[in-house]
């Protein structure tokens, strides 16, 4: 496992720092590059984080348990986040969550056998006219059905 | 003047304060949950809610500061029920354990939930559950009982500085841990269980066996750890004591504690102290009773005294003895066996230190209030780090950067990292050269008004100074970073420096000291000198030396020699005796004897095996002690001695404060019958027909101290009941100072810079000899460590948890690798706690000249990785 960021991410974070007037207001975007870094903030990410701001490790693991948007769990190298809300449900989302399911493994809050996908339900994405849809990683997707939603994730590996 | 109404009662207030302070100040009573004197403000449980005329909310009386012509009213049927209906909040989710929870009986939570009236629920919900957390040894959280008030994260953050536990998660699901989740990593200073206001954070210390309720009494006493001289207090039941608690508001400490005086206590029940007398028989220590060894004692050092002299008697007066003690048994020897060789730990630097400034500034020099520290401008630490060796004046170190003084470190202190302005990260050993570089800096860019003593400042115009290129050279530290913390320092109008044995356990102390002098002059500023032991300064102060005599007057002062002969009724030898090392040295030569009290020279001492090899030359050895301690194992004569929470007595802390120690236990609950060291003392003096060494109880010495040393005339025990008394005390100060010596040239150093080294270090878990007794302070950490940084250990070649080798001259250890951040690279830090692999076993030494005090040398140092067997 690595505990250390690779240099992209550093001079990503060196340009941070220069943005805010304190390591403490520079925590939240320092998380995310550690998110995208480390796949998830575990205590080593948190670490780093810490080290980089030269901030208490534990003044970086409260600001980042507050937000549940941040990854706390190990994800997988893809996350999926699937939208039920009323208008997705109704056009089939539970299908779609079923055949995830049954095709790579991944239940929701789960990861895949093959950590390839993680897979969250999510609270509307603002995509209701064209449901079912989704976001994966950072790409949406609409208009799924069970044929589609496969031709789609063999793109992300 | 402000004036305001409180229910109804006209109340004057001077300065600015808090609703809830005007009130507390004039017995008016507000419960709080959240607020604590020590911390910073809240205003987060609302409990403290009062009503104010002419404002439409209720308002936190912790937060709101009183305005001229307020009236508050702080029980009105509006605000009863807003603190029962916070209370009930509370309760939605705090387990009602109070039958099984140690807290019980001083909660303030079940306090209120009694003045408020039993809240019934109204939630069919759940409460939220917690797993109890036991992983660590010493700290058990119970966060379903946690109420948020975040007393402990603001403890550990804004006061003790550690940053170790913080809240985590959010809404109903914020509990509070440490980074780990498990176990804590941190100081171990108690002081967020201490401030916890619930049974969310306890000590397993004494859990399930503590009820406040139950105790037989709480007594106050002073901590028997180091030379700060914490106030705390002992809860005790029968024969034990079941838990130390702080005194906030009280105490040169304000309640703060550490993790050695808040946990350590348990040594004094511990079933390893001295039960009775022992004494040799055909080599073997066998018990006695009282008579037949303090018979023996008196005739045997009476039989050496008229062989050889009285000066074939050396004594070793004890750090962790009262004043009362070490008057004693320096006049015990002085007057009655007509020695002078006594001496004491503070010959390893204290002693040096405090005589080179007072040399410059007069006697007293250091005497100065700890609290005054975070009030200072500006804090110079020298060669130290006061958050390891005195830990609680450390915390006035991060209270003055927390109020964004200036904090300027001169060599390593790791404790202070994220509480200092500027570092100056000097070698080891090469700290003083890093002053002179300071020094150069100030004069240079210094307005210097003209002074108060011409002398003074002509001979510090007279230095010879490196250039800051030089400095750099010498000491690695360059010249821009001098620059930086000379120009932070010279505009502070008030300062502090504090600085410790180091500068002055080297062969270049009067280098040290007058440089740090001139910076002190140059920036009028207080002195701190660290002292490791709780009555160091005592030591010194009641003629614990060879050439001084009680109130620090010399021995060679012959008015005042005759004076103390008149009082002792024995002739004085007027020769000053042998230093500390010097006794050892010629040990089985011109010193046949030994008197040690309540110390460990076999331990702590350099040049261990010469010192063990001493003592086996004496003809006679006599220790008192508590715990068969190294140097106790040698003995002749081995004499229990009561332990600091059983006896009656005062010690002096660094600040120069004589302090009370009361008594809290009669005996300990293993312990069948120590003495006082001074009613030993008085035991054999009687059996050897001595003068005046007869006393019925501890005060009778204090008086004799109070007739007898100029600098303690007239104190009483009734003039240290509140927090003691400063320097100096009711007496008179011993005019002198004003000597500076010109400059000893800078000395290129031995050592190259890159070199491995292995550093002495002060272990802030344990004292040395006392807290291996501690079943608490082993908890926290159970043995010997080599503590380097990734770097260093990179270099050796040792794994994380890897265990080092490190090997000298003078002996060798294995000691289990400790991989840390921070630490300087090339430096493995060793303390001197544990048996045989305390460090000083490693060193040898030199004597400085001047003031024979024992330089620690390093020679054949081999560091590496060890893959045995540890036997």
């Amino acid at each position: 496992m690595k505990n250390s960021f690779g240099p992209g991410a550093l001079a990503l974070l060196n340009e941070i720092k220069t943005k805010y007037p304190t390591g403490r207001a520079a925590i939240m975007p320092a998380l995310y590059v550690a998110q995208e870094e480390f796949g998830w903030l575990m205590p080593e990410a948190l670490e780093a984080v810490a080290d980089c701001l030269e901030l208490p490790e534990m003044t970086v693991r409260s600001t980042a348990t507050f937000y549940s948007m941040y990854r706390h769990r190990k994800a997988g190298r893809n996350v999926i986040r699937i939208c039920t809300n009323v208008s997705c449900m109704v056009l089939g989302a539970r299908t779609l969550k079923g055949v995830l399911e049954g095709l790579y493994g991944v239940a929701p809050g789960g990861v895949s056998p093959d950590g390839r996908f993680s897979l969250e339900i999510a609270d509307c994405i603002g995509a209701c006219g064209s449901g079912p849809a989704m976001l994966v990683n950072d790409d949406l997707h609409t208009g799924l059905d069970a044929k589609k939603i496969i031709e789609v994730l063999e793109n992300y590996k | 003047m402000i004036s305001i109404t409180i229910n109804g009662k006209k109340i004057n207030i001077e300065g600015p304060s808090t609703i809830l302070e005007a009130a507390k100040k004039n017995g008016i009573d507000i419960p709080v949950l959240c607020h604590h004197p020590a911390l910073e403000l809240w205003g987060g449980c609302r409990m403290c809610l009062v009503e104010i005329e002419k404002m439409p909310r209720l308002q936190t009386s912790c937060t709101v500061p009183v305005a001229d012509g307020m009236t508050v009213y702080t029980e009105t049927p509006r605000v009863v029920a807003a603190r029962k209906a916070m209370l009930e909040f509370l309760l939605i989710n705090h387990p009602l354990q109070c039958p099984t929870c140690d807290k019980a009986g001083e909660c303030a939570l079940q306090d209120l939930t009694v003045r408020y009236g039993a809240v019934a629920g109204r939630f069919e919900e759940g409460k939220r559950t917690f797993p109890e957390n036991v992983d660590d040894p010493i700290v058990v959280r119970n966060m379903e009982r946690c109420i948020m008030c975040t007393r402990c994260v603001r403890m550990c953050d804004g006061v003790q500085g550690a940053f170790a536990i913080g809240v985590v998660g959010r809404g109903a699901r914020s509990h509070v841990e440490p980074f780990s989740g498990g176990r804590y990593n941190c100081e171990y200073c108690g002081n967020c269980l201490n401030v916890c206001p619930v049974g969310a954070i306890m000590s397993r210390l004494h859990r399930y066996t503590y009820r406040p309720w139950q105790m037989d009494k709480t007594v106050r006493t002073i901590c028997p750890f180091c030379g700060v001289g914490c106030t705390l207090s002992l809860e005790i039941r029968g024969d034990a004591i079941q838990k130390v608690s702080p005194a906030f508001g009280t105490g040169v400490n304000n309640g703060l504690l550490c993790g050695r005086g808040m946990f350590g206590y348990g040594y004094v029940g511990s079933p390893e102290r001295l039960k009775t007398p022992l004494l040799r028989k055909n080599g073997k220590l066998e018990p006695a009773s009282w008579d037949e060894a303090l018979a023996l004692a008196a005739s045997r050092l009476l039989e050496i005294k008229n062989r050889y002299g009285g000066q074939a008697i050396g004594g070793i007066a004890g750090s962790r003895c009262t004043n009362e003690e070490n008057y004693a048994f320096q006049k015990f020897l002085r007057a009655g066996f007509g020695s002078n060789n006594i001496d004491s730990v503070a010959r390893l630097g204290l002693l040096h230190a405090q005589n080179l400034l007072e040399g410059v500034f007069g006697q007293g020099a250091a005497a100065n209030v700890i609290q005054g520290i975070p009030r200072s401008d500006a804090v110079l630490i020298a060669a130290c780090d006061p958050t390891r060796t005195n830990p609680v004046m450390g915390l006035q170190v991060r209270a003055a950067a927390k109020a964004g003084k200036k904090v300027v470190t001169i060599g390593h202190a790791q404790g202070l990292n994220r509480h200092r302005t500027h570092s100056l990260p000097a070698a080891f050993g090469t700290e003083g050269i890093a002053l002179a570089g300071l020094l150069r800096e100030l004069l240079r860019t210094k307005k210097f008004l003209p002074g108060e003593n011409p002398e003074l400042e002509a001979a510090i115009r007279g230095f010879e100074l490196p250039e800051l290129e030089e400095v750099e050279m010498l000491t690695g530290v360059p010249p821009a970073v001098i620059t930086g913390a000379a120009s932070a320092l010279k505009d502070a109008a008030t300062s502090s420096i504090i600085a410790g044995r180091e500068l002055a356990a080297s062969m270049d102390a009067r280098r040290n000291f007058m440089l740090l002098a001139a910076i002190g002059y140059i920036l009028n500023s207080r002195f701190f000198l660290i002292s490791e032991n709780p009555n160091e300064q005592g030591l010194i102060d009641m003629g614990c030396a060879p050439d001084i005599l009680p109130g620090g007057r010399p021995l060679t002062l012959q008015t005042f020699r005759e004076r103390c002969e008149q009082e002792w009724g024995g002739k004085l030898n007027p020769e000053p005796g042998l230093t500390l090392m010097e006794m050892f040295e010629q040990a089985g030569d011109t010193v046949r004897a030994m008197y040690i009290m309540g110390e460990n020279p076999a331990f702590n001492l350099p040049g261990r095996k010469k010192v063990k090899e001493a003592l086996g030359k004496l003809d006679f050895l006599v220790v008192q002690d508590i715990f068969m301690t190294e140097t106790a194992s040698l003995a002749d004569i081995v004499l229990p001695s009561k332990a600091w929470s059983e006896k009656e007595g005062t010690y002096t802390n660094l600040e120069k404060r004589v302090q009370r120690l009361r008594k809290a236990l009669e005996k300990d609950k293993n312990q069948e019958s120590g003495m006082e060291d001074w009613r030993i003392l008085a035991g054999i003096g009687k059996r050897a027909g001595l003068n005046n060494m007869s006393y019925a109880a501890s005060s009778d010495i204090i008086g004799e101290i109070a007739r007898v040393s100029p600098l303690h005339t007239g104190l009483g025990l009734e003039d240290l009941e509140e927090d003691g008394m400063m320097w100096p005390y009711k007496g008179k100060p011993l005019r002198m100072g004003g000597r500076v010596p010109p400059l000893p040239s800078l000395r290129a150093m031995a050592s190259s810079l890159d070199a491995a080294r292995v550093v002495l270090e002060k272990t802030l878990f344990h004292s040395g000899t006392l807290s291996r007794h501690s079943g608490a302070l082993l908890d926290i950490m159970s043995g010997p460590e080599a503590r380097m940084s990734p770097e260093t250990a990179g270099q050796l070649g040792i794994p994380e948890g890897g265990k080092v080798k490190i090997s000298t001259a003078d002996g060798e250890m294995v000691l289990k690798a400790q991989i840390e951040k921070g630490l300087p690279a090339g430096a493995v830090f060793a303390g001197n706690n544990f048996g045989e692999a305390g460090s000083l076993g490693l060193f040898g030494y030199h004597l400085e000249p001047e003031s024979k005090t024992p330089v620690l040398t390093v020679s054949d140092l081999k560091i590496a990785l060890f893959e045995g067997h540890i036997p």
